[in-house]
């Protein structure tokens, strides 16, 4: 059981750190940018929202399959199998939360005030510079409910991970599978504390996102 | 150094139309809710898309003809909101030097003595009444030692008597910066005490340009009349209206 939850908690924070990173540049072009496309980019942004898991397993299978590109440059550069892995699993489970880490970052970019964006320009702050001191600090609430939902979601992950990581104990049985399969064995005691643990999980989580929303950490407040 | 600002822009229901020169001086426009002061003000900045000429400081800003607009981040403007536009999680400190690489601690020093914040350096916006907010927006304008200042009503929030102090401020850091001021104002003590040019708007056009100076605005097509030599700014306005 621990090894499921440690398994579940890794996958969890690598995602989650991965995400951030993913979702970031993403959440920027579609809150500031207008360009050709950009419906189409949200769309696909959003499909994990309203995708059946297996669907999305399937094709990340068919994406790290030994014989797909991805799949052969992995293969080649290190020696093992990226399905049924570990890292697998992370792939499948960035583009399957992705939408939990850029919308928030996306809304909470939107909810800047147009006067911040353009003092920054005003006293001659070019992108780069404007990014680190004004966007970031002001869209700190909305990154911590980024990584907190990409976190807890991906915990929460079932469909996906079973056909990517294929359940191997000790490498990529997570939490919710291990959950399942204790229930089909009849091991109701361990069933019934691994339902707790996470369920207690996804609980702080999403206390921390609405503390933060209720909070001033979107700082809204202007002088 | 004269500058030249020649605009024909249409901004939602309001078209700009303006054409006009001016030097390293203080100029005050007044007008109506609505004439498209802040809009004009904006538009030097470049903080909207217009069509024109811009000539400041002997380079082009914006020659829409070449198809050619300058950077807001290279025009080195220093710009005040009628809002403060403070950043909350900022010290008034550090939102003074926003933006500014080189610190320059005699000049910051000075600054904030004459314009009375010295007090609040350590504080955050939230804690600041109106006016000291707006002061401290205006510290952050002129620290960076701006190529033009560019005021949307910047004592709007002052008391009578602090409001009469700033004015001499600005006046004596227009001398010692040798740089165009345009401030947008309600208040006709401003243009009395402070214009050396007082532009009047009305839907967006230039009505009345009064110059202090011995000439007159040339070029501007658009002025109804000029002052003539020397003319006393308080007697003109009541002859016009």
């Amino acid at each position: 059981m621990m090894s499921s939850l440690i398994i579940s908690v890794q996958l969890a924070l690598v995602t989650t750190l991965i995400l951030l990173l993913v979702a970031l540049p993403l959440a920027y072009v579609l809150a500031f940018k207008s360009f050709k496309g950009r419906t189409m980019l949200e769309v696909l942004v959003a499909l994990p929202l309203v995708l059946p898991p297996t669907v999305l397993g399937y094709y990340v299978l068919l994406l790290i399959a030994p014989d797909s590109m991805l799949g052969g440059l992995w293969q080649s550069l290190f020696d093992s199998s990226l399905a049924f892995s570990f890292s697998g699993m992370v792939v499948a489970s960035v583009l399957y939360s992705l939408p939990f880490a850029v919308q928030p970052m996306q809304q909470a970019f939107r909810a800047i005030p147009k006067r911040w964006l353009e003092l920054g320009k005003a006293q001659g702050m070019h992108m780069k510079h404007s990014l680190l001191k004004i966007i970031l600090p002001a869209s700190k609430g909305g990154i911590l409910v980024a990584a907190a939902l990409s976190f807890a979601h991906t915990m929460g992950e079932f469909g996906v991970v079973l056909m990517v990581g294929g359940s191997i104990p000790g490498e990529t049985k997570v939490a919710s599978i291990a959950l399942f399969e204790m229930v089909e064995m009849q091991q109701q005691s361990e069933a019934w504390m691994l339902a707790l643990i996470l369920l207690a999980l996804s609980f702080v989580m999403l206390l921390v996102v609405y503390s933060v929303n209720r909070s001033g950490l979107h700082m809204g407040v202007m002088k | 150094m004269t500058h030249e600002i020649r605009l024909n822009t249409q901004r939602g229901s309001l078209f700009l139309d303006v054409h006009t020169e001016f030097a390293n001086e203080m100029v005050v426009i007044s007008g109506e809710n609505g004439a498209g002061k802040s809009t004009l003000l904006r538009c030097i900045a470049g903080l909207e898309d217009v069509s024109g000429q811009i000539f400041m400081h002997q380079q082009h800003w914006l020659d829409s003809s070449a198809g050619f607009v300058l950077p807001i981040e290279q025009r080195k403007l220093g710009f005040v909101w009628s809002e403060a536009v403070l950043l909350p999680w900022l010290t008034i400190e550090k939102n003074i030097v926003l933006g500014v690489d080189e610190e320059d601690f005699v000049w910051f020093k000075q600054l904030v003595e004459q314009l009375e914040i010295k007090h609040l350096l350590k504080r955050k916006p939230d804690v600041l009444s109106t006016g000291e907010a707006q002061r401290v927006a205006l510290a952050r304008a002129i620290y960076r030692k701006p190529s033009i200042l560019l005021l949307d009503e910047p004592f709007s929030a002052q008391a009578p008597d602090i409001r009469a102090r700033l004015r001499q401020v600005l006046q004596r850091l227009q001398k010692q910066l040798q740089i165009p001021i345009i401030l947008v104002s309600h208040d006709v003590e401003d243009a009395n005490v402070l214009a050396q040019q007082h532009w009047r708007m009305r839907e967006g056009k230039l009505m009345v340009s009064i110059n202090r100076h011995s000439r007159a605005t040339p070029g501007c097509t658009l002025c109804l009349w000029h002052s003539p030599k020397g003319g006393n700014l308080k007697e003109k306005k009541v002859n016009h209206e």
